[in-house]
């Protein structure tokens, strides 16, 4: 069974950082990527060329976005019942105080912060996938929706 | 001193009056005594006239009977009864004026019975005349006492009119005397209230002149006094001011004398002066002695200007008054205001550019990472399988990003220790070291050092970056060493100002005595790269922590004698 994954990140070099980061991490995870906001919503609401978007396992969200900022996201996702038990990670650079504060404040499921190095960061997405995707327990609205 | 004068002039002045009752006493008395003596010269005249007069009339008594006897007619004897009378009150008159006299009064009775016997004699002579005739009183006459009474009587009027001229004589140079000692005494006396009175009105011109000079001095003073001066009586009253007081409010001196102080001074003076349930006047003045007091001036025209007030107390005849030096501080205000904004414009632009520096560390951190993750990547994946050249590029290309993290990080790290710092709170300094040991625990571990410590106090500072800076430095002691085991040892110290002073003692390579300040630049290194890896901000940001503290950063060291590091910290006002 293939794990869903949808990482919403502007930066194309994060992008497949992370893809490569995954791959090495669990081959049986499905990155979806989206580049902004508005198309992250589209996306989970299966709106415009989303309609037959899968409902992911967990989000992966970037706070610094086009058009519609992660914080609005995050906003979006936990005030929608069909959403908000959908775990969202932020994965951000910022270290600011404030940013932490405000997405726990939005109910974000845990922050981490993007390490400056390849090997920590590495380490930081198998941290992930052995955390949120082998130990959690999250329940099963995916085959309800 | 104002009194002091006035009751010299009253001592001066009274002194005169007293010299001069005391001459018009004696003067009175000098000539009462002298018309006294005036007098009795005059009494002994009229003694010795009354004396002159007795003799008359018994020579007359004597005459007028015997001119009875020759003619017979009784016409004669007129003025034989009037002599008769006369002489009993010259008699009389004797004995009244020398009733004081022993002397002379002892002589009346043999004058009496010469007087007596003379009358009786003559009666005698006229009986004779009347019964018997002309011869037989005639021959009466010749053979009778008549001589022998007439000698008697004048020797005894000789007696009195002799000690009545020894009297005169007497109380005339008597007299004399008292009259000339008084016109002595009349001049010296007066010639002595003279000087009396000249010398209290020397002595009192003189004060006076001194007063005039301390007068025109205590003026030249205030009017020197590059303050404005305003006296002020307690009634809050302008009673004196200077030309810079004029000057300060822009009145003439005649329009404020008078005037309540409120109308140059409208808050704050008139009120410091006045007396309420808790304080006196005095006290209440008392308490504003010596301060500087800042308060606002109004001008004539209305418009107000920043003063500064000293008051000092005025003793005066008038009661207490009040000194005010008054100092326009308009210019100081401005400067003082143009002082506080250069430090807001400063402080401003730190804070932009601590800004910018967060902000521009930020930023190149994002592509960096991109660079560095990717050389990172590509080093992971290719190396070895494109030739060694690519290798050697990739490993320079991954060293390089690598070493620009670690800029980026620690500039970071410098311009969040004024940004980013919590509160200065009460904290144990030997847990922020415990807690800097553990995270250089890797770096200890590796070296071998020993990292010993003195029991550390309480101090106040933000937890995170006095770990920090006990980390910084700590891991220096490790870094820069020799071979050998690292010994670092941290202790601290009051340092008699209310301050802790700590030391990071290490046996290290030492640092010569010209880098001292150097080392705690920004980006500043004394080791090549190879040696020693670093950013060369480890320091820097030290310094900023410390400083950031209210502390003093210093090192002491000899090349190859190992180096202290110094700093102070504020003590915990819980546990000083």
């Amino acid at each position: 069974m293939s794990i869903e994954v949808l990482l919403v990140e502007d930066s194309p070099g994060d992008v497949r950082l992370t893809q490569e980061a995954f791959r090495e991490a669990n081959g049986a995870i499905h990155l979806h990527v989206v580049s902004d906001g508005v198309e992250a919503m589209a996306f989970l609401r299966r709106e415009g060329g989303y309609s037959h978007a899968p409902r992911p396992d967990f989000i992966l969200l970037d706070l610094n976005l086009p058009k519609m900022d992660g914080r609005e996201v995050l906003a979006h996702i936990k005030s929608d019942d069909g959403l908000k038990t959908i775990p969202t990670i932020i994965l951000t650079t910022s270290n600011a105080e404030v940013d932490i504060v405000k997405s726990y404040q939005l109910q974000a499921n845990c922050y981490l912060t993007k390490p400056v190095q390849l090997d920590a960061f590495e380490d930081l997405v198998k941290s992930v996938n052995e955390f949120w995707i082998t130990k959690v327990k999250l329940p099963q609205q995916r085959l309800a929706g | 001193m104002k009194s002091l004068l006035k009751q010299k002039v009253q001592l001066a002045f009274g002194f005169a009056i007293l010299t001069l009752l005391l001459i018009g006493t004696a003067s009175y008395h000098w000539i009462a005594v002298s018309e006294e003596s005036t007098q009795w010269v005059w009494h002994t005249h009229e003694v010795l006239s009354n004396i002159q007069d007795l003799r008359l009339s018994m020579e007359s008594v004597e005459s007028s009977s015997l001119e009875f006897v020759l003619t017979g007619k009784d016409s004669a004897l007129e003025p034989y009864y009037a002599s008769i009378q006369k002489i009993e009150v010259d008699r009389e008159a004797i004995r009244s004026l020398t009733v004081d006299n022993a002397v002379q009064q002892s002589q009346l009775p043999a004058i009496a019975k010469l007087a007596t016997e003379n009358i009786q004699r003559a009666d005698r002579l006229i009986q004779l005349r009347r019964t018997q005739g002309l011869a037989a009183a005639t021959a009466a006459m010749e053979s009778g006492p008549g001589d022998q009474i007439k000698d008697d009587f004048r020797a005894a009027a000789g007696k009195l009119q002799s000690e009545e001229q020894r009297l005169r004589a007497l109380r005339s140079v008597k007299a004399e005397r008292y009259s000339s000692e008084t016109k002595i005494f009349l001049i010296l006396g007066t010639l002595f209230g003279i000087l009396v009175v000249a010398s209290a009105g020397w002595s009192t011109a003189r004060d006076t002149a001194k007063r005039e000079v301390a007068e025109a001095k205590f003026r030249g003073l205030l009017e020197a006094a590059p303050d404005g001066m305003v006296v002020v009586n307690q009634g809050g009253e302008i009673v004196l001011l200077n030309a810079q007081a004029e000057k300060h409010f822009g009145y003439s001196r005649d329009e404020l004398l008078g005037q309540k102080v409120k109308r140059i001074i409208p808050e704050g003076f008139a009120e410091r002066l006045i007396a309420d349930e808790t304080r006196s006047a005095a006290e209440a003045l008392a308490q504003q002695i010596g301060t500087g007091i800042e308060l606002y001036g109004q001008r004539k025209d209305g418009s107000r200007f920043p003063i500064e007030m000293m008051l000092s107390p005025l003793e005066s005849p008038e009661g207490m008054l009040v000194t005010a030096a008054i100092r326009d501080i308009t210019t100081r205000r401005e400067a003082e205001a143009h002082l506080a904004q250069k430090a807001e414009e400063l402080r401003r632009s730190n804070e932009e550019l601590e800004q910018f520096a967060y902000v521009a560390s930020h930023d190149l951190q994002e592509p960096l990472r991109m660079v560095a993750s990717y050389t990172q990547l590509l080093s992971k994946r290719y190396k070895g399988r494109l030739d060694s050249d690519a290798d050697e590029f990739i490993a320079f290309a991954v060293d390089g990003a690598s070493r620009m993290q670690r800029l980026i990080q620690d500039l970071l790290a410098y311009s969040r220790v004024g940004k980013r710092g919590g509160e200065l709170v009460d904290v144990s300094s030997e847990e922020a070291l415990q807690q800097a040991v553990t995270n250089l625990r890797g770096a200890i571990e590796d070296s071998g050092a020993h990292v010993t410590h003195d029991p550390l106090p309480r101090v106040m500072a933000d937890d995170v970056q006095l770990t920090q800076l006990l980390q910084n430095l700590v891991g220096n002691a490790i870094k820069y060493q020799k071979p050998g085991v690292p010994l670092v040892h941290i202790s601290a110290a009051p340092d008699g100002e209310g301050m802790w002073l700590f030391s990071i003692r290490d046996n290290g390579l030492g640092i010569d005595p010209k880098f001292f300040e150097r080392i705690f630049g920004m980006f500043q290194r004394l080791h090549k790269r190879e040696e020693y890896a670093g950013t060369g901000m480890g320091l820097a940001i030290c310094k900023k922590i410390v400083e950031r503290h209210g502390g003093k950063i210093w090192v002491e060291s000899e090349p190859g004698a190992g180096s202290t590091f110094r700093f102070t910290l504020a003590a915990s006002d819980a546990a000083s």
